[in-house]
């Protein structure tokens, strides 16, 4: 039995020391990204590579949430390269029209996510170019122009009595939508922490929009977050960056919105896919607030580090201890929504994805509360 | 300079995917008027282009696009519901 036991440390010694290599990963990476996406996905990652190891907007590893490694924060300006390479091409060869062209709602959609992007890359570019009162005030300026231009944004029933008569006044709902959608913008920028979290939310979304609705646009969105979360995941080289989780805060929280407005998604079934930026957002904040702190300042409190800390005593790489962090927490629950709706398990427009947003919130309290017994407290709620 | 070649590299292979989907799209609707049949089965050429995961996007935009066209009938069909050139140009 102990004879086994060392041979498998030998053999998990032995991946871990060849997965650290960095021409093992690139061709890992690489072999995932032309199986799953053949040429075009050579060329996505070719693309991630190289701007990954530009010079521009590198970040040290102390700096960024849970990252051992000096890593690149133009994660969101490479896949915003790929998805407009693609979309720009398929717009010139084919009669497609994008939906900003076509319909009025997506194009503000459009500029509000490209105003987002925006204002997260002059913070990449240059941290701290903007105060973060600045840069919240401009996020509730631009939800604010958008759902008053275009009020098919906001839902008229989420399924929740009390939250229905609020939002069906005009002025009101306008209010609580636009606090909600920059709340969320900034829950995923939050989250944003660990390899694989909020690239795998990413990609289970985009898989429900694409084959529910089949249109291009969700289909370039896909295929530029599948290579990003294979590239993220393997190598821990980049994250998002303020221009990526703003800008898919943006597109999510839009898309999200319209579903439950439309009525091809239920309120439940959101929240089930986005549940944990939103919960370890207000977690986060009630617990910056109870210890007299601002609710925006930074801190190694999140779900995702305790549980790095967890998983780090127990892996001795670094990379993968923390793309395993990402990893089971986009699997536990977004990957698992993406999965029951692949079985049709449940209608997307069903309100019993309440009790599945339910049990994961219920997950979320029960593995913090664990996970603060056994470490110690301090170290999770000094500020940085 | 070689950075420079490399981009463009990067971008030329993205450029196979955006044809393959487009061309696809088009030969698919032009092959089967009544758009009920389309082919199911990836060709080599189309793994190599875009992938396993990639072919069941590009089917799948095929398969909505040709939903559309049917569904609309013998109406004028709108830019953004169709995807073959020759469709667009009959109607």
């Amino acid at each position: 039995m102990l004879s086994i036991k060392s041979w498998v440390q030998s053999r998990g010694n032995h991946f871990i020391t060849q997965f650290e290599s960095t021409s093992q990963k690139l061709i890992l990476m690489f072999l995932l990204a032309g199986i799953s996406y053949g040429a075009t996905g050579l060329g996505a990652m070719l693309l991630m590579t190289l701007l990954a190891n530009s010079q521009l907007g590198k970040e040290a590893s102390s700096k960024h949430g849970i990252s051992a490694l000096e890593s690149s924060r133009l994660g969101g300006l490479a896949v915003a390269i790929v998805i407009l390479v693609y979309t720009l091409g398929f717009s010139l060869i084919s009669p497609y029209t994008p939906g900003p062209v076509r319909d009025e709602a997506f194009l503000y959609l459009w500029c509000a996510i490209f105003f987002c992007c925006a204002l997260g890359f002059a913070e990449d570019v240059k941290p701290d170019f903007l105060t973060p009162t600045l840069r919240l005030a401009a996020k509730f300026l631009v939800m604010a122009a958008l759902f008053w231009l275009s009020p098919k944004f906001i839902p008229s029933s989420v399924g929740v009595s009390v939250i229905d008569a609020l939002i069906t006044l005009p002025v009101l709902g306008w209010v609580l939508v636009t606090i909600f959608a920059v709340g969320f913008i900034n829950a995923l920028n939050m989250a944003d922490g660990a390899n694989g979290l909020v690239p795998g939310i990413a990609v289970a979304s985009f898989g429900v929009f694409f084959m529910e609705y089949g249109r291009p646009m969700d289909g370039a969105l896909l295929f530029a977050f599948t290579i990003f979360f294979i590239f993220n995941v393997i190598s821990g080289w980049y994250f998002l960056g303020d221009a990526g989780s703003y800008g898919l805060g943006a597109i999510l929280l839009g898309y999200g919105l319209l579903g439950v407005a439309e009525g091809t998604f239920s309120a439940g079934f959101m929240a089930a896919m986005y549940c944990y930026p939103c919960v370890d957002f207000l977690v986060s904040v009630i617990r910056r607030w109870r210890a007299g702190r601002s609710p925006f300042s930074a801190d190694n409190g999140h779900l995702h580090n305790r549980l790095h800390q967890f998983i780090r005593c127990r892996v001795s790489s670094p990379v993968i201890a923390n793309s395993l962090t990402g990893l089971v927490i986009s699997v536990l629950t977004a990957g698992f929504v993406l999965m029951m709706y692949l079985l049709d398990a449940l209608p997307p427009d069903s309100n019993l994805w309440s009790l599945v947003f339910a049990v994961e919130v219920a997950l979320y309290f029960a593995t913090l509360a664990y996970l603060t017994s056994i470490q110690p407290k301090t170290q999770y709620t000094d500020p940085l | 300079m070689r950075v420079i070649l490399l981009y463009i590299i990067a971008i030329g292979l993205i450029w196979v995917g955006v044809l393959e989907s487009a061309f696809s799209s088009a030969h698919s609707l032009d092959h089967h008027s009544n758009a009920e049949s389309i082919e199911s089965q990836l060709s080599i050429c189309r793994i190599l282009a875009v992938g396993f995961v990639g072919g069941g996007v590009v089917l799948k935009m095929i398969s909505n696009d040709s939903h559309r066209v049917i569904s609309k009938g013998n109406e004028k069909p709108q830019a953004q519901t169709i995807t073959s050139p020759k469709i667009l140009s009959k109607s």
